[in-house]
């Protein structure tokens, strides 16, 4: 039912809600999947966004705490920021609303608008 | 030989003529995707006419059986030069044709696995930091204040937008804006880009190929803001387009498209109430036609040739 992927979102979810770090099993605790999931899913799954650099941990005791490296609204504003470079980039297949990587043709196209609405 | 000169000719000016009688009837407010399939068919037609032209050079009797009846004067026309000259002509030609097939297939296959890499890396991002609502195809939100949308290719595609659509612009006009990104993905438009982003690389030194890219990008925004306009109205649209663009965000990413966004409230202050969907047919003609002329343009101005010289 939930691929690894949306257990990653749920899971930075979870930690984006809490202020302070968590261990694996607050994260356990604070997730609500529809369904019971084992410590070690979890487990995998922080251990999995460490390494892609979403959390970072800190030893205390025997148990990791984990938070998040960066807050919710920064990681939407790298995601825009990733996006926005590639749409520019001429081997990207990705269209953005009110971005054209032509200039030129733009131009032609202006040029080849009737004069009427040219001048509006 | 003069048959396939004369192909080769008109093989030549289509790829150098096309593109301005295109690019007026985009702004003429014709249906976009018209202009838009009949330019990626004329580049298949000028490699389709160019090798028509060396497989006459290098059949036997020059297919010559088929068009004998025009005249007798014909045979004095069609051979201008040696046949040894002609099949090394045509011989040079084949290689040549094949060798940029090769190419464009070399780019195509590895322009499509660096995509699906960038796809994957755009996903993972977002799957993330973004809020996902389903749909088809789903939505995915981020908390961004720039108002800012997307679509990322796919099966299944995706529209990315973020939050700052809805701080800037009312409900309708945000729906106008989503809808110009589905009709990105229902008309399978990133493909369409892809395929002018290759076919520039076949003959770069025709303006049909070269500025195939382009033209493709300007043209499918075209297409989709008419498809947002067909659900959603002229003003709408507008005043989405005007509400993203924005007067404000100096430097912005943004700045680059207010030309062409400029261009398209022009198109857009045209079509004074939205078109119906075009049918197959005239998309079919529109083909058709493309593939066609250059070979009719060929023989036509053989024919011309024949009445004057003899």
């Amino acid at each position: 039912m939930h691929g690894l992927g949306e257990l990653e979102a749920a899971v930075m979810d979870v930690l984006w809600r809490t202020p302070e770090p968590m261990k694996v099993r607050d994260v356990l605790d604070g997730l609500d999947t529809g369904k019971q999931l084992a410590y070690t899913t979890v487990l995998t799954v922080l251990d999995n966004l460490h390494r892609k650099g979403w959390v970072q941990r800190e030893l205390e005791g025997k148990a990791y705490r984990y938070e998040p490296t960066t807050s919710r609204a920064e990681a939407a504003a790298n995601a825009v920021r990733e996006l926005l470079n590639s749409s520019g980039d001429p081997d990207e297949v990705l269209l953005h609303f009110a971005r054209s990587a032509s200039e030129h043709e733009t131009e032609l196209l202006r040029k080849a608008l009737p004069r009427r609405s040219r001048k509006k | 030989m003069t048959v396939a000169a004369a192909l080769l000719a008109t093989a030549g000016l289509t790829g150098l003529l096309a593109p301005r009688q295109l690019v007026r009837l985009a702004a003429r407010g014709a249906d976009p995707l018209v202009p838009l399939l009949a330019w990626l068919a004329s580049t298949v037609s000028v490699v389709a006419t160019a090798a028509l032209a060396v497989t006459l050079l290098l059949l036997p009797d020059h297919g010559s059986h088929v068009l004998a009846r025009a005249h007798e004067c014909w045979s004095s026309l069609e051979h201008g030069m040696a046949p040894s000259v002609e099949a090394a002509g045509g011989a040079v030609g084949l290689v040549l044709l094949a060798g940029l097939l090769v190419r464009l297939t070399v780019v195509s296959v590895r322009g499509t696995r660096r995509r699906a890499s960038r796809r994957r890396d755009h996903l993972a991002a977002l799957r993330v930091a973004a809020r996902r609502e389903p749909g088809s195809p789903p939505t995915l939100w981020l908390d961004h204040d720039e108002p800012l949308a997307f679509s990322l290719a796919g099966t299944p595609g995706v529209v990315v937008a973020t939050e700052g659509l809805h701080r800037r612009l009312t409900h309708e006009q945000v729906e106008a804006v989503l809808a110009h990104e589905r009709a990105h993905l229902k008309g399978r438009h990133h493909l369409l880009v892809a395929a002018g982003d290759a076919l520039s690389t076949v003959l770069p030194f025709l303006p049909l190929f070269r500025r195939a890219p382009g033209v493709v990008r300007e043209l499918v925004e075209l297409a989709a803001d008419a498809a947002a306009v067909r659900t959603c109205g002229v003003e709408t649209v507008r005043a989405a387009l005007l509400g993203v663009s924005g007067d404000g965000a100096p430097g912005s990413a943004l700045a680059m498209g207010r030309d062409s966004v400029q261009v398209r409230l022009d198109l857009l202050a045209r079509r004074r109430r939205p078109d119906s969907v075009r049918s197959l047919l005239t998309y079919g003609a529109a083909c058709a036609a493309a593939m066609v002329v250059p070979t009719i343009a060929a023989f036509t101005g053989l024919l011309a040739l024949i009445m004057v010289a003899c």
